[in-house]
């Protein structure tokens, strides 16, 4: 009786629970469909989603096993430019965004902002020091920013053949890690990719 | 058989032509732009817009009366009211992508233009204009300062050739395929009587391709360059060299890719100056005797288009004079007389195909009308009436498009500076860390444009104001190096070399 009773009020609070929940409205059109974000993508043989994650995930974990970053402790890391040697319009930026999360969800090593980001990072200290507006004993100082341990720097190249009916592209991501106070290179890996399509792709 | 007993079949033919005068067929597209050129030409653009507007009546406008609106409301400086049109005929080019990506190889499935000609056809543009709408829509943005749009739309000019690229290959399969299914193997060097060598000059064919422009490219190079992208604006370089090789400031743009930001001081602005000349082709119509294989049908005449350059003659510049005592070369990258050509070129298959196919269908149904005799007889004399009245090529083409462009490139200080380009001067107001000056020049007009203020490029110093003393000595020292380093860097950082 006493695990009836139990049984019964276990029911009544999912039955509650079940009542509670509000379940997202669906607007949609029937043409348009949510994919997998990591699917392999084919459509064409430009560079695409497929090969950005590759790269990333390739070079973020070989570089999470460089000895050079288990030297210092959570050494202070920053993303210098990976050259597009290509004729693709290839966002690299987007690469290294995606090695620096991965690498940064590691715990091991942090990051300093980048040349990109530079100037909204220098304008933020300008606005608390300089614009009069801030608590001076609550603004950040200026002069304090840290210089980086490691510089990743890179390029991506290209060749593309065309024959009658086929065209093969071969990328290939390089990516080194230098040591900004030395000048010496700690690390340096590459992913090599090779796409082949036949005339109606191109 | 009795008239009476098939109504249809007399009054069909009839009915069509009556109808179709009145209608895109009947149209002369070259007659209108010719009146609307002619008023920009004078310098009366009001007058132009208004000539547009009276040429385009009924409100469901198409995309052409919006490439050509754009094109004037550009020229009255009105950049936001142009990119708004532009907007409005790029939302026909994205229809237009998403119907191709689905029908590509489909190139002879359009009813209206086998059956009567291909001015019936809906105007999506050719291959050229769609990319030039992305590129004008960026030079608009880049006018009124808003360099990220710019970017947008300069990264669909390459979202958008690689869709030409993939529907331009299927379609080019599958009219090989139906040519030879139906045993048509007519090329343009087959019409008697048309012009070929309007088509098959060096600079027409040496063109990689009928859409792809070496400005948009170096555009796109410049303007991810002026947003401290050298990835993405080192492939933009490169693709105009590739475009059009062994010209020196496009080779300029990628070699001087990395040292130009250092070299460039924060109270100097680079400069793109962007001449354009003339007006696009314009198309008219030749009706050539072709056999026609198809049924047997022997010689059939059928109109063909015939692209006559720049009608306005203007005068292509060769320099740029900066404050009466600088010169830049203008180099010319981009000639839409060759592109459209190139297209025109590229599309003729297909519109022998359907010229063809369109000839054969009419003449067998005007003979199966003849040969039943009577009233049908009568219908087919009226078919046949109907069938020379409708037979044109389509005139339809983005006229107002300028028929070449040039560039010139150079490292000013920030600041006013008299431009002259021809005959015609302009104090322009250059600030910022890039700035894009637009002249076009058509007849004896110049029309110039005022830049908005360039994007600035990171300058890693605060400003000097909560500096100690000894630190304002120290600047001083600096301002006094600068200077020196500021007379050494007068000369200009980048020319063009026509």
């Amino acid at each position: 009786m006493y695990n009836h009773s139990n049984a019964l009020k276990a029911t009544a609070i999912a039955l509650l629970l079940s009542g509670c929940a509000t379940q997202s409205p669906t607007l949609s059109s029937g043409n348009v469909e949510y994919g997998d974000s990591k699917a392999v993508e084919t459509l064409t043989n430009e560079f695409g989603s497929t090969d950005l994650q590759t790269i990333a995930e390739s070079m973020a974990s070989s570089l999470l096993q460089s000895p050079a970053l288990f030297a210092k402790k959570r050494p202070l890391v920053t993303v210098a430019e990976v050259k597009n040697r290509t004729s693709e319009y290839i966002d690299t930026k987007s690469i290294t965004d995606s090695i620096r999360t991965k690498i940064l969800k590691s715990g091991m090593v942090r990051f300093a902002v980048d040349t990109s980001a530079m100037q909204t990072q220098v304008d933020e200290l300008t606005r608390q020091n300089q614009t009069g507006l801030y608590k001076k004993s609550k603004s950040k100082k200026m002069g304090q920013m840290e210089g980086a341990d490691f510089r990743i720097e890179g390029t991506i190249t290209s060749i593309v053949k065309r024959a009658d009916d086929v065209k093969d592209v071969y990328y290939k991501f390089s990516l080194q890690l230098v040591d900004i106070e030395s000048g010496t290179m700690e690390w340096a890996d590459e992913k090599e990719i090779r796409k082949t399509s036949n005339k109606s792709m191109f | 058989m009795s008239l009476f007993t098939r109504p249809t079949s007399f009054v069909l033919p009839i009915l069509l032509t009556v109808t179709l005068s009145g209608c895109s067929v009947m149209r002369s597209y070259d007659d209108e732009l010719k009146q609307t050129l002619a008023l920009v030409e004078k310098g009366q653009i009001d007058q132009a817009l208004t000539q547009h507007e009276t040429n385009n009546t009924g409100g469901d406008f198409d995309l052409l009366y919006y490439l050509e609106k754009g094109e004037l409301l550009r020229l009255k400086s009105l950049y936001k009211d142009s990119a708004g049109a532009w907007l409005l005929a790029d939302q026909k080019v994205n229809e237009w992508e998403n119907e191709a990506k689905i029908r590509a190889g489909a190139i002879l499935e359009n009813v209206g233009a086998v059956l009567l000609n291909d001015k019936t056809r809906r105007y999506d543009g050719h291959d050229y204009e769609k990319v030039m709408l992305s590129t004008r829509l960026a030079l608009d943005h880049l006018l009124t300062g808003d360099w990220n749009a710019a970017r947008t739309e300069i990264k669909k000019t390459h979202e958008r050739e690689a869709i030409i690229a993939e529907i331009n290959a299927k379609d080019t399969e599958a009219l090989e395929k139906e040519s030879e299914e139906k045993g048509i193997t007519t090329t343009f060097k087959d019409l008697n009587g048309y012009p070929v060598e309007t088509l098959n000059s060096p600079e027409v064919t040496t063109l990689k391709n009928g859409y792809q422009s070496a400005f948009s490219h170096y555009l796109a190079g410049f303007v991810y360059e002026a947003l401290n992208e050298p990835s993405l604006a080192s492939p933009g370089y490169r693709q105009a060299i590739e475009l059009r090789p062994d010209i020196k400031i496009l080779e300029d743009g990628l070699a001087a890719l990395e040292s130009r930001p250092s070299l460039r001081k924060p109270s100097e602005t680079d400069v793109l100056f962007v001449v354009e000349s003339g007006v696009a082709p314009a198309l008219s119509s030749i009706t050539i005797p072709v056999p026609v294989i198809v049924s047997n049908l022997g010689v059939i005449p059928i109109s063909f288009p015939v692209l006559h350059s720049d009608p306005s003659h203007t005068l292509q510049p060769v320099t740029v004079g900066i404050d009466g005592n600088n010169t830049l070369p203008l180099a010319g990258v981009t000639s839409l007389d060759t592109m459209s050509k190139r297209a025109l070129r590229d599309d003729m298959p297909g519109i022998i195909v359907r010229g063809i196919l369109r000839a054969a269908a009419k003449t067998m149904s005007q003979k199966a009308l003849m040969d039943q005799g009577g009233g049908a007889a009568i219908a087919g004399i009226a078919l046949n009436i109907a069938n020379v009245i409708t037979e044109s090529a389509d005139e339809r083409t983005w006229r107002t498009l300028p028929a070449t462009i040039s560039i010139a490139r150079m490292t000013l200080p920030s600041g006013k500076h008299d431009i002259t380009i021809g005959s015609s001067k302009q104090s322009i107001d250059i600030q910022g860390s890039h700035a894009v000056v637009v002249t076009r020049l058509l007849g004896n007009q110049t029309y110039w444009s005022q830049p908005a203020y360039g994007p600035q490029m990171p300058v890693y110093t605060a400003p000097a104001i909560a500096q100690p003393t000894k630190n304002i000595a120290g600047s001083a020292t600096k301002k006094k190096s600068l200077k020196s380093k500021k007379k050494k860097l007068k000369k200009p950082v980048h020319q063009a070399q026509g």
